[in-house]
Formats: C-alpha cells, structure tokens, sequence
C-alpha cells in the first residue's frame, strides 16, 4: 500500500506549492439557518483531504460552496483549476435506465456552461470515458442499465463520471456509502493514486480510518472549522469532543498512523 | 375512406401518443408526475374562459385559452418549487391548494356558461369524434413543438433528471431546463385534453410512461413503449366505441392506466 507522506506536502509549500482551493473565512446558510460559519482553509495541489464531523456539521454544504453550487452569505472561495463533483448516491434518481457509458458521457457533455449541440462524443472524449471506466473496474458494465447495479457499482460508475472530465480538483460526497470492503479498499488506492499524480481530492467521509494511511489532511468540522492539518494533529482528544461530543478514542497501527475508533459514535 | 371524423380522431390518437411519449416520459424521469394534475386543472379554467368570451362574441380558441392558463400554473408551481422539481414533496400543501384554486376558477367559469352545456361535457371528458379540423391544427403545431424541444434539449432534461446536484455543480442551468420541461408539460396536457378531456388527461399521460419504466432497460425503450401503450389505447378506445356505446377518451384511458396496475402486479 502506497502511502503519501505528508512530508511531500510541506515540501511543496517551502517550495511555494500550488493553492488549489481557497476557501476565505465563509459562512453559508440555508433559509437563514446556518450551516457553516467562518470556515477557511487552502488545499495544495495534489493533497488528499478527508472532511469529517457529525451528523449536521456541514461536510456537504463545504463541499457544495467549493464547487460553486451554493454562495456563501460572507467570505469568498477561490478555486484554480477544473473542479469534479461526485454526490452522495441518494441524490441521483434511481428510476432512470441510463446506460452506464451514457451516465459516464454525461459529465463530458455537460462541462462548460456553453451549450452544445452534438450529444457524439470524439474520438478523444470516448477514450477519456473508457479510461475512468477501466480505472474504477466498470468497463465490462458500460452496456447495462444504471438501474440493474449494485449499491457499489452504481457509486463506482459516479466516480467514473466525476473522473471523465480529467478535473484538477475531485470533491467526493460519502463515497464509500453502501459500498463493500474490496470496492471501498479500490476506490481509496485509486484517489490516492489520483492525488500522488497531482489531483488534488477533497473527500467527505463518515469514517476516516479506512484512508488515514492516505490522507494528507483532515479538515474536521462541526459548522466551524474545528482543526485542519495532518491526522495526528487533528485527531486530538481535545478536537474530537468538540466537534462530536464525546472524545473519540484513538489506537496507533504497526505502521504509527492514529486510527480513531468510532464504533457506535459516528457522524 | 375513412370518414373524416374518424381520420381525425385516428390523426388525434398519434398526436397524443407522441406527447405521452415524450413529455409523459421526461415528467416520469423527473419526478414530477403530480404537475400534470394541476396543469390539467388550470387548462380545464383556461378552455371554460374561452367559452365565455365566445359567447361575449370574440373567438378566442378553446385549446388555445386552456394552453395559457396551463402554462401559467406550470410556471407558478415551478416558481414556487424554487426550480427544483424533484423536491417539490415539500410543498404538497401549496400544490393541493393551487389545485383547488384552479378547480374552483374552472367551476366558476363554466357555471358562468349559459349554453353549450354538450363543450363543457367536452371539456371535461372530451371527445375523440367532436374534434374540429383548427382543434387538430393546434394540436398538430403544439405536437411538433413538444417534438423539438426534446431532440434539442434530450440531454439536459436527462443530466438534470438524473442527478440536479451534479448538474449543478457543471455549471448547468437547472431552472431553466425545469421551466422548459414545465412548460412542454403545460403544451402536452392541453394536446391530450383536446383528445380525451381534462379528467382522463392524467391517465393518458403518466400511465403510459410509468409502465414502460417498471420494464425498461434503456431509456429509449421508455419513450417507444409508453408510445405504443398510449397508441394501443386510444385505437382500443375508438375500436370499442364502435361496437358498443362507450367513450372512446374513457376507454382509451381505463386501458392506459389499467397497464400500469398490471405491471406494477406483475413486477410483484
């Protein structure tokens, strides 16, 4: 297993690293109620950022104003490079038989605000289709409907669509919901390849052990910003009874990375 | 030779199943099956104005006073749903109390309508073999016009349908499309009205749609099934009120949605 140390990264900030994200001291909120207050932080080119809280913290929502799709109330996200956004499974309509390569295309056909008229991809844009299908395992499903998927699947598919479009930046919502071990284990060997290659991928996840041994960062929010900095940092007892209410406790693997064990206490 | 009439009930029959098709198709995708009933509604108080008016002596056409007053509503229940359709669930109550508004003004036209009680009658449950040569017009112009917004905007109303939060995030313009696809609603409900009434339009519409999706395995095969579905009934409908003193619109519409619950108990 591939580790990136996140050595690399301080490397690459002495040596004036590349901001990717810029997020400036925003706060959004939904019909008055606020969902995130005074959060900023910068993520660099090529770092793996895992985004955790509770239930309710506004994980979505930060994602959401990185992407552009919210204004915050106040502060201002800067963004440089093309962004990619993978939703929570939930949000996609499950009704619609879609062919796989087609939910794949989608992204292609849609980037840009410009409206285009020919719905035939080149020769160029199927391979880039074919490629995030290999890369997530799905090439040999590019023929069957959405529908007939499994849970793992169909989120595979989703990444596949996010990745379509070749983005400087992923941000992925819960990517490993309802997703089983192996396909969970493929997708987190695939980001971290993605980010050692120079994308940088913001993630929000329930439980972040799983990729702790690949995570540059974690961003730990509880509508603010609680810590944001390297696992061991973040992961302070102090840090996780703030933002969960209850000190989550915290075990060290062989390899010396702090996995914190959230058992029935989950966000 | 057919008789006129019954070529134009056959011509009527095609118009509306490329509407079922298309647009019944859309609205299933996105969710918003329930616009159909208000749309409905509002073309019934729209079409009973019309009468009115005509009887004050200005020709207003029927269909053409029910397409306004449809588009209207379509509109304002988008509006209210903030353009996004698929979660207008919260906002039941102002959609079932828009209903009533339109229902209420269409009962207050027509109690308004001294004579012709027999295009009232029309109105409401329509008739395939009443419909004038300009009825078939309109429905023919406003067919065509729902056939082009779908080649054009195909792919829009799939990527918003399919998921709105990523097309967001594309920087596509989602309301826009949801006003597109509420107002081809609002066109399509009046083309089937003009066939089978404000009451069976419903039936007509989702019905085909609904059942094609329980099967497909394509969305293409969404659209040609819910086609043939609606053609089957409406030649049904014509072929039975022939042989026996039915409606064709009600038998049309009993077997569109009767399809629907045979698919949905064999599915089980």
């Amino acid at each position: 297993m591939r580790a990136i140390k996140t050595d690399e990264g301080e490397n690459r900030r002495k040596t004036g690293a590349e901001v990717k994200v810029e997020v400036k001291n925003i706060t959004c909120a939904y019909n008055g109620h606020v969902a995130l207050k005074d959060v900023s932080m910068d993520v660099m080119r090529g770092e793996f950022v895992a985004v955790m809280g509770p239930n309710g913290s506004g994980k979505t929502t930060l994602l959401r104003a990185i992407a552009g799709m919210i204004k915050p109330v106040k502060g201002e996200v800067r963004v440089y490079g093309s962004i990619s956004y993978m939703p929570q499974k939930d949000y996609v309509n499950p009704n619609i038989p879609m062919k796989v390569w087609d939910v794949v295309a989608m992204s292609i056909l849609a980037k840009g605000k410009k409206f285009r008229w020919s719905v035939k991809l080149s020769e160029e844009e199927k391979r880039a289709v074919e490629e995030a299908l290999r890369a997530v395992a799905m090439f040999e499903f590019r023929n069957a409907p959405f529908t007939d998927l499994s849970g793992g699947q169909q989120q595979r598919v989703l990444l596949a669509r996010a990745l379509a479009t070749k983005p400087d930046i992923l941000l992925l919502d819960e990517p490993f919901n309802g997703v089983d071990l192996p396909t969970q284990e493929k997708i987190i060997n695939l980001l971290s390849e993605l980010s050692s290659r120079g994308i940088t991928v913001i993630t929000v996840v329930h439980n972040v052990s799983p990729l702790i041994h690949h995570v540059s960062k974690i961003a730990l929010l509880n509508k603010t910003l609680i810590a944001y900095g390297k696992p061991e940092e973040v992961l302070t007892a102090e840090n996780t009874l703030r933002a969960y209410g209850v000190s989550i406790p915290v075990t060290v693997c062989e390899e010396g990375y702090l996995h914190p064990l959230f058992g029935d206490i989950h966000g | 030779m057919l008789p006129p009439f019954l070529e134009r009930a056959l011509l009527a029959v095609v118009l509306i199943s490329v509407n079922a098709s298309l647009t019944g198709t859309f609205t299933v995708f996105r969710n918003a099956s329930f616009l159909v009933a208000g749309a409905a509604h509002a073309a019934l108080a729209g079409a009973a104005l019309a009468i009115i008016i005509e009887e004050l002596g200005f020709h207003v056409p029927v269909l053409l006073g029910g397409l306004v007053f449809a588009v209207i509503a379509s509109l304002a229940a988008g509006y209210a749903g903030k353009g996004k359709l698929n979660r207008v669930e919260d906002l039941n109550t102002a959609i079932a109390v828009s209903f009533a508004f339109s229902m209420s003004l269409a009962v207050l036209f027509i109690s308004m309508i001294r004579e012709y009680a027999a295009r009232v009658w029309g109105l409401l449950i329509g008739d395939l073999f009443l419909i004038s040569y300009s009825d078939l017009k309109m429905m023919f112009f406003a067919t065509l016009t729902v056939i082009l917004v779908s080649l054009l905007f195909y792919r829009a109303f799939m990527f918003v349908s399919f998921d709105q939060e990523v097309a967001l995030a594309y920087g596509m313009n989602v309301r826009l499309y949801d006003y597109l696809l509420l107002t081809m609603i609002a066109v399509s409900v009046v083309v089937i009205m003009g066939g089978v009434g404000a009451i069976l339009v419903f039936a007509m519409f989702v019905a085909p749609s609904a059942t094609a999706v329980k099967f497909a395995r394509s969305t293409g095969f969404v659209f040609a099934m819910s086609f043939l579905i609606s053609l089957f009934s409406g030649l049904f409908g014509i072929y039975l009120s022939f042989q026996l003193p039915f409606s064709p619109g009600a038998i049309a519409a009993l077997t569109a949605s009767s399809t629907y619950f045979v698919s949905a108990f064999l599915k089980n």
